[in-house]
């Protein structure tokens, strides 16, 4: 169970980023105002990963991390995606904090991936799984996109829980050895 | 490069720089803007969207032979003609059912600056904005626009419009000659003296007496101001202004009313700018700032309650830093408009103007308060903002609001766009005109046409007299809109 969760969990959330990219680039699109404004988000998801990159890489303790943290942060942002209203007045602020906490939290998270063993067994197969994935979701007819994407976000708070027991039934594991 | 290479290795920096980036673009967002006019795909509206209609075609004239032409086709055709500009207007002024609606905007040079007779001749189809960027490096300034310099010369004169000024009275009295093409096609050269009186219908006439092509108007020194602030109860505004007007130094002039629920109708700051004699040659016109702070100040205040105290005391704090500050009179008649788009779906906001004579004016806020509730943060219709302007007797125009020397209330209102909440907001509106009409006041018609057909002709007697003249004039009913159909016809 250990192994098959910390072997997984990775690769769920890396092929959920994926797929769940187009979905959230058109919700972007439809914030927006202007193409401009939708690249300015952009870059500031870029800038924040780099940053949220740089923190994971400068844990002392490599051992320790507060992935399970990530997962449930990524997992709320998304599901709060899901439950803005596009009329909001505040909409574009709302977006811009959004967008530098989601980059944060996936720039940390793709640098502790990048630690795992099965780092490089997950990129071959998440590219697999995507593609397969998105072949599926062709079939399935958009209704909106915060559907997905709040769906995605109950995901990523689910995989928080579980990564919560894993590590709890770890530390009751070792202390019996 | 081994320096970049070293920092991009620190978390801190690549934090400061996240934190860097997002307050520039925070900075910079854009505001969106309302789509509205004759770009609405199969149907036309005006500035609030409320009243869509279908026409039959846009057409826009080359010259002034070419919009002869087509006023002359029209007695032919039988087609009905309808006059645009920006469109700002919000009761279909602008368009007509299957009407063609004649785009003026191609009309927008600038024709002659006589600097010695402080006249500039100018198409009808340019700005204020097109007018002041002319004017201002020879040192002169308009003598009365309203208070943004967004809308074309021709649609103001057409609502025969008002503003801050308060020494050269009304638009039209500005007016030294026009070009305009009669109902017949003709095109005439009037002025004030004209016999035939045609100033007395195009001003305030929405339209329909007429295309003005070009227009001579008087324009000023563009002096430098001191802007006076002062915080006032309403009850002392009407004394108050007495005095201001009496103090010839005083240039312009303009108010804003409290309908925050602490303070609701019974604060009020007045705004004042008093002459210095220094003519100015080399300030440039100011452009818009800080829109996206100013919009987000709004839009909390549009929430009501709370908020729209909040709302009243960051204005408040706004205008008390202005005191004391030199403006010069072109960048006085230019105030910024983007931050109040408003774009929500659903919903709109919309302009109404009651005018009041002055000596009414605190027995009519007092009995205000009794129509409109102090918080409405609950409710669907919400009033955002009063703004208090001078608008002397008017004596001239065939349709005209200021029968004596009168206070414009210029409100800013929001509401839904389903049909009780329009209904809802209609009922106020109509109340809010009974009692204006009760103290001897008129509302402004180029606004969205919640007023009854009944309130129309109480507020404006002579309309008979207008549309006797309407007929004799443009006997084959040519220029035709919306606001006619409804009131007039």
């Amino acid at each position: 169970m250990n192994h098959k969760s910390t072997r997984y969990l990775p690769l769920v959330v890396t092929v959920g980023q994926v797929v769940i990219f187009p979905y959230y680039i058109i919700w972007l699109k439809e914030v927006s105002l202007t193409f401009t404004l939708f690249a300015w988000f952009f870059a500031t998801f870029s800038f924040a990963a780099a940053w949220g990159y740089q923190i994971a890489q400068s844990r002392t303790n490599k051992d320790h991390s507060y992935i399970m943290f990530i997962y449930a942060g990524m997992g709320i942002v998304y599901i709060l995606i899901g439950a803005i209203k596009n009329s909001s007045d505040i909409l574009p602020y709302a977006v811009i904090l959004l967008q530098v906490i989601l980059g944060l939290l996936q720039g940390y998270f793709r640098a502790w991936h990048a630690e795992q063993d099965t780092y490089h067994l997950h990129a071959v197969h998440h590219y697999l799984i995507v593609g397969c994935a998105m072949i599926g979701f062709s079939f399935v007819k958009i209704i909106s996109p915060v559907v997905f994407i709040t769906i995605f976000g109950i995901l990523m708070c689910m995989c928080a829980v579980w990564e919560l027991f894993r590590k709890e039934k770890k530390k009751t594991i070792i202390p019996g050895k | 490069m081994q320096t970049i290479a070293l920092l991009v290795k620190k978390p801190w920096f690549l934090g400061s720089l996240v934190v860097i980036f997002v307050s520039v673009i925070l900075w910079n967002i854009p505001i969106e803007k309302r789509k509205y006019g004759l770009s609405q795909s199969g149907l036309v509206t005006d500035y609030t969207g409320l009243l869509p209609e279908r026409i039959e075609r846009v057409v826009k004239a080359e010259n002034r032979s070419d919009l002869q032409r087509i006023v002359k086709r029209a007695n032919v055709n039988g087609q009905q003609i309808a006059i645009a500009g920006l469109q700002h207007s919000q009761g279909g002024h602008t368009y007509y059912k299957n009407g063609v609606v004649l785009d003026m905007r191609t009309f927008n040079r600038i024709l002659e600056i006589d600097e010695q007779q402080k006249t500039v001749r100018v198409e009808a189809g340019a700005t204020w904005e097109d007018v002041q960027e002319a004017i201002q490096p020879v040192g002169l300034a308009l003598k009365v626009t309203q208070s943004q310099s967004i809308f074309t010369i021709g649609g103001s004169l057409s609502v025969n419009a008002h503003g801050r000024d308060i020494r050269f009275g009304s638009m039209a009295e500005t007016v030294k000659a026009m070009t305009i093409i009669t109902p017949e096609g003709d095109i005439k050269t009037v002025t004030r003296e004209d016999p035939d009186e045609w100033m007395k219908y195009i001003f305030g006439g929405y339209g329909l007496f007429g295309v003005i092509v070009d227009v001579t108007v008087e324009v000023t020194e563009n002096h430098l101001y001191t802007i006076q602030t002062e915080k006032l109860k309403i009850g002392s505004y009407a004394s108050y202004f007495d005095q201001l007007l009496n103090d010839q130094h005083m240039a312009m002039h303009y108010a804003r009313v409290s309908v925050a629920p602490n303070s609701f109708l019974d604060e009020m700051y007045v705004i004042n700018y008093k002459q210095t004699e220094k003519r100015d040659y080399t300030t440039a016109l100011k452009k818009e700032q800080s829109v996206r702070l100013t919009k987000l100040a709004l839009d909390i205040g549009r929430h009501g309650g709370a908020l729209e105290n909040l709302f009243w005391g960051t204005q408040k704090r706004y205008i008390a830093s202005i005191d004391g500050k030199e403006i010069t009179r072109n960048n006085a008649m230019r105030s910024e408009s983007t931050f109040m788009e408003y774009t929500k779906p659903g919903r709109v906001e919309v302009l109404q103007e009651f005018f009041i004579p002055v000596h009414r004016f605190e027995a009519y806020m007092n009995e205000l308060k009794n129509i409109i509730p102090a918080n409405d943060k609950n409710d669907d219709f919400k009033i955002h903002n009063i703004t208090i302007r001078y608008a002397a007797a008017d004596r001239f125009t065939t349709l005209n609001y200021a029968k004596e020397d009168m206070f414009g209330l210029v409100v800013l209102m929001q509401h839904g766009l389903k049909e009780e909440q329009i209904t809802e907001a209609t009922s106020v509106i109509q109340n809010w005109t009974h009692l204006t009409l009760d103290h001897g006041g008129t509302y402004y018609l180029p606004y969205y046409r919640y007023q009854t057909k009944e309130q129309f002709r109480r507020s404006y007697p002579q309309w008979e007299k207008f549309a006797e003249e309407k007929l004799r004039r443009d006997p084959n009913n040519v220029f035709q809109n919306m606001f006619y159909d409804y009131y007039v016809k």
